[in-house]
């Protein structure tokens, strides 16, 4: 007899688990289905099949724009996070200090903050220092918001390697710059990668906070919001949508099963 | 003689029985993360504060420390109102999904299931994809002219004259909306907490004449409420102070505390100070929320040692 569960109670939970993943994906299947519907309203009945939404989008001008202002600064932010998330964490696995429950209390707090605090108390910022908003400024807002998951992510893997690899490398008179490059970066490449990848989707896809430091250059998440209050836009936008989240959903799964591959190696290896 | 004047030092030499470590010194690592958060995380907050009690303005006029501001808000009944209104919300969302998440974070932790990583990550995909999208997957779903409207006139089940008009624009869509974002996120929490559980104790505890339901309340249940408790923070602090799903499906009755925050500082009738004031004491509230569930949110590796 199995303690956890009976095997009716089994069956039920099994049944309850997949009717929550088809309430999870039913909407963006929705999605998928009207971004080849060929009416401008989405609704019933469903009228024909068409890629004129997809052509649309990929000849609008605003809308590229914004899909390539976004990309610059997710990948300009999450390099940022990585690069001061690697400090950070090693700060907290390797380092003896005072006061490190209070350091890793603040690395830790934009994780909680209302992104509408943060987003207002950036502008007060900018708008007292006098610096214009623009890009530029949602970097440096992204940059706060991703270190957290950085941090989150590189930690438990740099606890897992072996410090004696480091404390030998040193000890056969590497530096410590090249200890770092050829023993612990190697060792928690994997987690740099996820860090990199969960920093570069949190930023493409933030909207709260750049709403309030963004210049005139709309990011993909801005542009996405003011064509919501558009209706004629709507069909090319649940196109864009669409392929959005395919290639989320892909870059996420591939970024999953690349680190059990990689993780697998690592403990053959070892 | 520094640490780095010792790694300087010539082979041979007798080892000092300090023991010397690869990484850089403290200060090196935590300057440059410490420093950007000090002026771009809380120099700003510190700015809001000061704006809130009237220390800092950009109008033009004398200025000076003044409790005005925050007078006129614990005093309004419109401000708090629309808090208390925005905690309800939350906490029922936070209350109904946590609710929801328990089991399905109970069957991939305990049903022996082998597929367990690959079902985790068919209920988590979902969040990592984009916010806003999933928003318009609702907008575009309840609308008035949206899908399950039109697709009620369509099989004859409602006539068009009378569409469901709450479905769009109210409390309820706001809720669901945010349930359904959230939903896949609170399972994780729970799921940690249920995986580590140490099964022998619930063999134990059937050898001794428990029930499955005996076993499940006094131990299953009671050792995974940290991870409930975390679930339940995870999603309480992000929608209490939220904005921008109230403001695609809300509309006037769906109107949470963070839109008015949003407002106070828009360019309708813009009021810095009263929205500072806002913006601080919800922060106060969330910054008291962490604190007293600190040890539900802080992550064991990074707290320990």
């Amino acid at each position: 007899m199995d303690v956890a569960l009976s095997r009716t109670g089994a069956w039920v939970l099994r049944v309850f688990f997949f009717l929550v993943v088809v309430f999870l994906y039913a909407p963006i299947v929705i999605l998928l289905i009207f971004s080849f519907n060929d009416s401008a309203v989405p609704s019933f009945p469903l009228s024909g099949f068409t890629f004129h939404w997809y052509h649309e989008f990929l000849t609008n001008p605003d809308l590229k724009g914004a899909l390539g202002n976004s990309a610059i600064i997710a990948a300009v932010s999450s390099l940022g996070a990585v690069v001061l998330g690697v400090l950070s964490a090693i700060a907290l696995t390797r380092r003896r200090f005072r006061g490190k429950a209070a350091v890793s209390a603040l690395l830790l707090s934009p994780l909680v903050i209302p992104y509408v605090v943060f987003g207002i108390s950036l502008l007060l910022l900018f708008h007292t220092i006098g610096v214009p908003r623009s890009l530029l400024t949602v970097v440096i807002g992204h940059i706060v918001i991703s270190l957290p998951y950085t941090i989150l992510v590189l930690v438990p893997r740099l606890d897992q390697i072996d410090v004696s690899l480091e404390e030998a490398a040193f000890d056969l008179g590497a530096s410590r710059l090249r200890t770092f490059r050829s023993i612990t970066l190697p060792l928690i490449l994997p987690a740099v990668v996820s860090a990199f990848l969960i920093a570069f989707t949190t930023s493409f896809d933030e909207y709260a906070v750049a709403s309030f430091v963004v210049g005139t250059r709309a990011t993909f998440p801005i542009y996405l919001y003011s064509a919501l209050r558009f209706p004629n836009q709507l069909p090319q936008v649940i196109a864009v949508a669409v392929v959005v989240l395919v290639l989320s959903l892909a870059v996420v799964i591939a970024a999953e099963v690349g680190r059990r591959v990689a993780e697998r190696r690592f403990e053959s290896a070892a | 003689m520094s640490i780095a004047e010792a790694r300087g030092s010539p082979p041979g030499r007798p080892r000092r029985h300090v023991r010397l470590r690869p990484d850089l010194t403290t200060p090196a690592l935590l300057g440059l993360p410490l420093a950007w958060l000090a002026v771009f995380f809380l120099v700003p907050i510190a700015i809001v504060a000061a704006y809130s009690f009237d220390v800092y303005s950009f109008d033009p006029g004398p200025h000076g420390f003044t409790l005005t501001a925050w007078d006129h808000f614990l005093h309004s009944s419109i401000y708090l109102s629309l808090f208390w209104k925005s905690v309800k919300m939350s906490l029922i969302v936070s209350a109904i999904i946590v609710l929801l998440a328990y089991p399905l974070a109970y069957y991939l932790a305990l049903s022996g299931t082998k597929r367990k990583y690959v079902l985790l990550l068919l209920l988590i995909a979902p969040f990592l994809t984009s916010y806003l999208l999933r928003v318009l997957a609702w907008k575009v779903i309840l609308g008035n002219e949206g899908v399950i409207n039109t697709f009620f006139v369509w099989t004859g089940l409602r006539s068009p004259d009378h569409p469901i008009s709450q479905l769009l624009y109210s409390r309820f869509a706001v809720m669901l909306v945010l349930g359904y974002i959230w939903l896949p996120f609170v399972a994780l929490p729970i799921f940690v907490s249920l995986e580590s559980l140490d099964r022998r104790l619930l063999e134990a505890a059937t050898d001794l004449g428990a029930s499955r339901l005996q076993a499940f309340r006094r131990i299953t249940l009671p050792l995974s409420l940290p991870g409930v408790a975390a679930a339940f923070l995870f999603v309480f602090i992000p929608t209490l102070g939220e904005f921008v799903t109230p403001s695609l499906v809300g509309g006037t009755s769906g109107y949470m505390y963070g839109n008015q925050i949003v407002d106070l500082f828009g360019t309708g009738f813009p009021d810095w100070e009263t929205g500072s004031v806002l913006a601080i004491f919800l922060l106060g509230v969330v910054a008291v929320l962490t604190v007293v569930f600190a040890r539900f949110l802080q992550p064991r590796q990074v707290a320990a040692d």
